[in-house]
């Protein structure tokens, strides 16, 4: 697959007047792990939804290589190979883990066969191939998150954006889970965005983070870099921390 | 073999049991009440297949049966009958006389030609805004059927029609009902729409066209309805819009919902429990009347049960009695359970 870059240009959102985000920027390419952390409300989820369409940008553009997706509808920009899980997992509570993972390849338009058989695949590599048969609704919170994945790797993204994968996993799970997304870029040549509070899975996991706090960029890097800058030990820990 | 094909063979054995046991017994009454079970069959299996892959309650299916009904009337009754049974009808339809199956796929057609052309712009609604146009639809179809009278008599009764459906129509019927609804609820299109059904965010985000899905479906349920009214037709041979309206819609709600409207098990049983039911209260309440059992008579006995029984499945079990699994799956899920344990 060649090579592109999900890119968000000078993006605003606006709720009824409060700045959501204030001129973000951020990249990320087919082949890379960005982390976006920042304490609550500073703006990370709707900075995804702002790259799904599922809040409207007041000034800047998103975009795909050449293509401007900021403007299109959540459909118009999944087809465009974005997925998302999300923050309060949305499985299809009344379907079989299967439906739920083959639904995602056949909005594609993937062929019924091919479908089935990447659903396969994908469960077994999620370690959900046992429940395949069982009811979206009866799972754990940990396989829950596992599903959503799983579907939304379903429709062969070039950029999968994941929000709070871990959040009710437990540290087995989680584990299991860094490997799993570590290994995405590689094996599948897309790009990730990851929102988590698990300080240790970002670090660890991304190759680069993204700070926001109170919708505005404060820092980018690397793990090390972004862990000793001063904006963010004060966003996280408060004025004066630096010093302490 | 596949859950879904044990799905299809228990549910065809169904009907083919409740059509062959009553046709045994050979009383006439019986007859008739499983000739109306199978083409209530028809319209409840037809509303599932939008009601329950969409999560949409829809109101207006009745009125697409009618559309069916008097699609099937203009073409079938006998040209010398129509200047009586349609006295203001079109000159270039008067002398259109085609088979009763033939009608029976028009009425089909012209349903969902309707419902394709009408309902777009409905699709793009969710949840109460929904439920209430569809409604709205109901009432714009009863009315137009109760005014066109050059196409329907009016709101006068028709009469005339062949009576050409018998139980062994009516259950063939049934059967390809249930199966294009089975087929369907598998299709791409199916599964799709069971997600928007499930989460609209969520299915939207993975670039499911959720309109387009329902509308397809939606095309689907009126076809079915309108073949469903074409059987009614023939069966009743005479009738006036009023058969097509709230009384009716209510009734093959109930069915579908106490069922459970998710699954085409659950359309089946719920058709077959609730006809069950109101044949026995309406037995029931003609008996009372009938030893004028205390004061006066009684009225309304069937509709207040049957009202209070939807209520009852509706806070008991609200996905009806078939809510998430199809009858296969249970079985297919019991059996492989069972050898496990051995």
């Amino acid at each position: 697959m060649s090579e592109s870059r999900l890119a968000l240009n000078d993006v605003s959102v606006e709720f009824a007047g409060l700045r959501a985000l204030d001129h973000v920027s951020l990249a990320v390419s087919t082949s890379e792990i960005v982390g976006l952390i920042g304490p609550n409300g500073s703006g990370k989820t709707t900075l995804i939804n702002a790259i799904t369409g599922h809040v409207k940008l007041a000034a800047g553009r998103v975009s795909i290589g050449d293509t401007t997706i900021s403007g299109l509808s959540p459909r118009e920009i999944a087809l465009q190979g974005v997925s998302r899980s999300f923050q309060i997992v949305r499985l299809f509570n009344a379907m079989t883990v299967f439906e739920n993972v083959e639904a995602a390849a056949l909005a594609k338009g993937t062929p019924p066969d091919e479908a089935r058989e990447r659903t396969r695949t994908l469960l077994g590599e999620f370690g959900l191939g046992e429940k395949a048969d069982e009811l979206g609704e009866s799972l754990s919170y940990g396989d829950k998150r596992r599903v959503e994945i799983a579907r939304a790797l379903a429709a062969e993204p070039r950029f999968l954006l994941l929000d709070e994968p871990a959040a009710g996993m437990n540290d087995a799970e989680t584990e299991t889970l860094l490997h799993t997304l570590a290994e995405l870029p590689k094996s599948r040549g897309l790009g990730l965005i990851i929102i988590d509070h698990d300080m240790s899975l970002i670090m660890r996991l991304c190759h680069r983070l993204h700070v926001l706090a109170s919708g505005r960029t404060i820092a980018e890097g690397d793990a090390a870099h972004v862990r000793s800058h001063p904006a963010v030990i004060e966003a996280y820990l408060g004025k004066g921390a630096t010093h302490a | 073999m596949k859950p879904s094909h044990l799905t299809a063979l228990v549910l065809l054995a169904v009907i083919v049991i409740i059509g062959v046991g009553s046709h045994l017994i050979g009383i006439r009454l019986y007859d008739r009440i499983a000739t109306n079970l199978m083409i209530s069959l028809v319209l409840v299996v037809g509303l599932q297949t939008f009601m329950g892959n969409s999560g949409l309650l829809s109101f207006a299916h009745i009125g697409f049966m009618g559309l069916g009904a008097y699609t099937s009337a203009v073409l079938t009754i006998p040209s010398q009958m129509k200047g009586m049974a349609l006295p203001d009808l079109y000159p270039f339809l008067t002398a259109v006389e085609v088979s009763p199956l033939l009608a029976m796929v028009a009425g089909g057609l012209v349903a969902a030609a309707v419902a394709a052309a009408i309902a777009y712009p409905l699709m793009r609604l969710s949840d109460a805004a929904a439920v209430i146009t569809s409604f709205a639809l109901l009432v714009v179809l009863y009315t137009v059927m109760n005014n066109w009278s050059a196409l329907t008599n009016g709101p006068r009764t028709l009469f005339g029609l062949p009576r050409t459906t018998d139980l062994p129509t009516a259950a063939s019927v049934a059967v390809l009902a249930v199966i294009a609804a089975l087929v369907f609820k598998e299709s791409r299109t199916g599964k799709l729409l069971r997600a928007s059904r499930e989460d609209e965010v969520a299915a939207a985000a993975l670039g499911a066209n959720i309109p387009a899905l329902r509308w397809r479906a939606f095309i689907l349920a009126a076809f079915l309805a309108g073949v469903g009214g074409s059987l009614w037709g023939h069966f009743i041979t005479s009738f006036s819009p009023k058969a097509f309206y709230l009384k009716e819609t209510f009734l093959i709600v109930t069915m579908l919902v106490v069922g459970g409207a998710n699954t085409v098990t659950g359309a089946v049983v719920g058709t077959v429990l609730i006809t069950v039911a109101y044949e026995g209260l309406r037995g029931t309440e003609s008996m009372l009347n009938a030893t004028s059992f205390g004061a006066g008579q009684v009225i309304g006995l069937t509709e207040i049960v049957l009202a209070l029984a939807m209520i009852a499945v509706m806070i008991l079990k609200p996905g009806g009695i078939f809510p998430s699994r199809e009858i296969g799956d249970i079985l297919a899920r019991l059996r492989a359970r069972k050898e496990t344990r051995s």
